[in-house]
């Protein structure tokens, strides 16, 4: 589809597809029309609250936020009974009013105002940022919110700079309070953009979010959540838990350092004689430069280095100026840290912090932001108060020593550093907790499932019924060997109840024919059985006889031939491995009659004798005795890999058979085998590519340990990718997956495979995002534009 | 031993008549053609059993590796209208554990979208 004007202007500083535009700059205009008389509003708070209260007030003020308990339970309770856009609406009319009620009021406050002001401040930050914040976790997954956050985080930034320059141009001393007639305006505009974002949203997805909950339950189809309902959604989630840690320090911290640059600010006069102006005037500096940070870096720096890097840089930045505050303190540092703590919580970091929400199902997501941003937030800021009163106490109440505050502050930061690091890690567990295991590997269910030598055993017993009352009895002392011959196996084989004369192993004995039928609760002596014809079968006079009919019996031809073939072969199974007998197996492997093969080869698996080997390797070509070769050759074990693999690397044999020996490579899967295989992917043998990586894969999902050579293997996705790239083979694709869980996590990488085939949007995006995070940079850079080809629309496997 | 392919919803049935056994296997292996099928993009096959006498350990093999072949590519395999004495030997040897069985072919081809 050929892109509009307006995606190809908004592509050069934006990674946005086709159909994203639209909704992209609405948010990006939400975002400007919040933050433009946010920053007025706090340019005039703090203002009028230095005027009155003064700064070594400022903490009585920070625990006013304690009281925004009592509007996060409001709010949490409108959420709960009417619909996103209803709350959003009434919000902004809110704070319509109460702006224009401020107007009037504040030019004649005495002391008590400023505070009232200041919570209300405080109110309309929680409250209207945390609803854009709500709508942009309604629409985006992790993916999309990775790639436009930088944009539209970007509106709220240059929001920022506008209110700032206009308060900076427009406030003039102690008249501060008429640019909230600015304010009403700004926040009239933006009801007209949230009612265009929720008439996109029907129109792109239906009513499902957005429609109003029948009453009791919430937006969400979630039970009506209540303060408490929020809190314990957090309280018993140890990712939130984690996330609301960071941001207890991080509004700590942030009390911590508004208290260190405007004791410096208050001090300075130039400042003090227009403290609304200078605040928008620094305001606009210091979003100017978090503008350009967000829109040139924060996309970039996310998706580069995922979520840890732009995590950290907040705090390290902070941690470094409140020691140089320390070693150093004056105005220049006090507006650096200042201006770094709003520059970079306003960019990258409010953008990383944004992003950790996105895996959280959306049940909870609500709820535990709700909780979080509204109370959590300014609690916090009340908890910084009160160890800054406590500082202030221990210090000089009326001339607090700062360079205290910077210490505490920069203790505060490294056990914020060390959270960080943990929440990054926990996120990626939140991703995968996102993504089911789909699917197991068919084999592995099998071998978990069940014991298939048994229930082929137990199968030729009944097939061998109306075949030969010899073979038949043969495979009931199997049954019993193998300790198999169970009740339920005996009743089955009991199933019909017409008599059978059973030659009572009587080609052993030479012996008259007596009948002997299996009832259901006859109990077979099965040592005393077993015992007995183990001593038969090792009297030398015993195998001279069986060698002699041998000789007579192996050059027939004809349906009864193939029968007395059959019973000899079996009858050698059962015998000890040294007995003369073993040479007659060669012949009867070789014999054209698939079943009398069958059995011959069974003898040879349980005899483990090298010389058999080439011959069951030519029975791989047949596709009638494949399996029975197959299994048979799997019995030898590693003893074998040597040979086989000489056959595997032999172009002249016929693919059926290296395709077949590469199956039996994978069931022997020794880390010797994995390391063959991998020689042989390396030789290039491009027909077996697919058959030796499954193989592969077969052995590293049975061992999880595998020792394999990454340097190898990323050569070998190296290929596959060019076959993508080339042929568009799904094909490749499935290779690269097997691959990649050789190296790295085969359950995290199998996870995200299976998710990509779902193919829902958020199975894919989860998907990615999980990779994102598993594969290191240079794999990530190799396999990224495959996937995200694969993954376009209308593509089928 | 006869195998009739024919479709159904985008399901792939392998109508099989007589005893697979590998003495009766003449032309090309049930296997093989389940994994034609695979190749061809097909993910959902049905074995339907109604005119099957008898299996012997080659049949099962084949049962099995088509049911992993299919399976490992995301895909269903499902056996429909065996015997009662097949099923009870189904059960005892556990292959009722892995292999998907139902009573006809429209409860099949219902569980092939359901699932």
């Amino acid at each position: 589809m050929a892109k509009s004007r307006l995606s190809r202007i908004l592509s050069r500083v934006v990674d946005i597809k086709t159909g994203e535009e639209r909704i992209a700059l609405l948010l990006f205009s939400y975002f400007f029309l919040i933050t433009a008389p946010f920053t007025i509003i706090k340019a005039v708070r703090d203002q009028s609250y230095l005027d009155g209260p003064g700064v070594q007030n400022l903490p009585y003020a920070y625990a006013t936020a304690l009281l925004l308990g009592f509007v996060v339970s409001l709010h949490s309770k409108m959420q709960a009974r009417i619909s996103r856009q209803g709350l959003i609406s009434f919000s902004l009319a809110f704070f319509i009013g109460t702006s224009f009620l401020f107007f009037l009021l504040l030019p004649n406050a005495g002391n008590w105002l400023p505070i009232v002001y200041y919570m209300w401040a405080n109110v309309f930050a929680v409250v209207i940022m945390t609803q854009f914040w709500m709508v942009m976790n309604d629409i985006f997954n992790p993916r999309e919110a990775k790639r436009l956050i930088g944009f539209f985080g970007s509106g709220g930034i240059l929001g920022g700079i506008a209110g700032g320059v206009a308060t900076w141009r427009l406030a003039k001393p102690d008249e501060e309070h008429e640019l909230l007639i600015l304010v009403l305006v700004l926040l009239v505009a933006c009801t007209f953009v949230v009612r265009a974002i929720f008439i996109w949203q029907k129109k792109a997805q239906g009513t499902i979010s957005f429609s109003a909950p029948k009453s009791g339950s919430s937006a969400m189809g979630t039970e009506q959540a209540g303060f408490k309902v929020c809190f314990d959604t957090v309280r018993k989630d140890n990712y939130l838990k984690l996330l609301a840690a960071v941001v207890i320090l991080t509004q700590i911290v942030s009390t911590f350092i508004d208290v260190q640059s405007k004791s410096y600010i208050n001090q300075n006069p130039g400042m003090k004689a227009n403290l609304a102006s200078f605040f928008g005037l620094f305001q606009a500096g210091l979003l100017v430069f978090s503008f350009f940070f967000q829109i040139l870096m924060t996309s970039n720096l996310v998706k580069r280095f995922g979520i840890r890097l732009p995590l950290m840089i907040y705090p390290a930045i902070l941690l470094l100026f409140s020691l140089g505050i320390f070693v150093a303190p004056g105005i220049v540092l006090a507006i650096l840290i200042k201006g770094s703590d709003k520059s970079l919580s306003y960019s990258v970091n409010q953008s990383a912090r944004e992003l950790l929400y996105v895996p959280v199902a959306p049940e909870k997501k609500y709820k535990a932001k709700a909780f979080i941003d509204m109370f959590l937030n300014r609690f916090s800021k009340t908890a910084g108060a009160m160890i800054l009163l406590v500082i202030f106490y221990l210090t000089n109440p009326k001339n607090p020593n700062i360079k205290v505050v910077s210490v505490v502050s920069a203790c505060f930061l490294l056990a914020w550093i060390l959270l960080n690091l943990k929440v990054s890690k926990e996120y990626v567990s939140t991703v995968k907790e996102k993504l089911g295991r789909e699917w197991e590997r068919g084999d592995r269910i099998v071998d978990r499932a069940m014991d298939v030598e048994t229930a082929k055993l137990v199968f030729d017993t009944l097939e061998s019924k109306n075949r030969s009352s010899d073979l038949y009895a043969m495979h009931l002392y199997d049954l019993l060997k193998k300790d198999k011959l169970t009740p339920e196996i005996k009743k089955l084989i009991g199933y019909e109840s017409d008599e059978i004369r059973v030659a009572s192993l009587g080609v052993l004995m030479e012996a008259e024919e007596s009948p002997w039928t299996v009832h259901e609760d006859e109990e077979l002596p099965a040592e005393v059985l077993q015992k007995e014809i183990q001593e038969i079968m090792e009297l030398e006079s015993y195998q001279h006889l069986i060698k002699d009919y041998a000789d007579k019996v192996i050059p027939g031809k004809g349906p009864d031939s193939e029968t007395a073939k059959m019973e000899l072969a079996k009858a050698i199974s059962l015998m000890d491995p040294r007995s003369p007998l073993a040479a007659s197996l060669d012949d009867l492997i070789k014999d054209e009659s698939p079943a009398v093969s069958r059995y011959a080869m069974e003898a040879a698996a349980k005899f483990k004798a090298r010389e058999h080997v080439p011959l069951l390797i030519r029975k791989l070509a047949d596709p009638l005795t494949r399996e029975d070769a197959r299994a048979a050759l799997e019995k030898y074990g590693s003893k074998i890999i040597g040979m086989l693999g000489d056959y595997l690397e032999d172009p002249a044999e016929p693919p059926a058979v290296r395709e077949a020996v590469t199956s039996v490579l994978a069931g022997i899967g020794s880390p010797d085998v994995a390391e063959l295989l991998l020689q042989a992917l390396a030789g290039g043998q491009e027909e077996l590519q697919s058959d030796l990586i499954d193989a592969l894969d077969k052995i590293r999902s049975r061992t999880p340990n595998l020792p394999v050579s990454v340097e190898a293997v990323r050569m070998l996705i190296v290929k596959e990718v060019v076959h993508y790239t080339h042929e568009k083979k799904p094909s490749a694709v499935i290779n690269i997956f097997k691959l990649l869980g050789l190296v790295y996590s085969h359950e995290d990488i199998f996870r995200a495979y299976q998710n990509i085939r779902v193919r829902t949007k958020d199975s894919v995006a989860y998907a990615l995002e999980l990779l994102d995070y598993t594969l290191d940079k240079e794999m990530r850079d190799l396999i990224f534009p495959v996937l995200e080809d694969f993954t376009a629309v209308n593509k089928t496997v | 031993m006869v195998i009739n392919k024919r479709e159904k919803n985008s399901v792939v049935i392998f109508d099989i008549e007589g005893e697979i056994k590998r003495s009766d296997i003449t032309d090309v292996t049930l296997h093989q053609l389940v994994k034609d099928q695979l190749e061809s993009g097909k993910k959902h096959i049905l074995l339907n059993f109604e005119k099957v006498e008898f299996i012997d350990s080659f049949g099962v093999g084949e049962i099995l590796a088509s049911y992993i072949s299919t399976h490992n590519l995301g895909g269903k395999l499902k056996l429909a209208r065996i015997s009662k004495k097949l099923f009870l030997v189904f059960q005892v040897t556990m292959l009722t554990k892995v292999l998907d069985i139902v009573e006809d072919e429209e409860t099949a081809l219902q569980g092939f979208f359901k699932d």
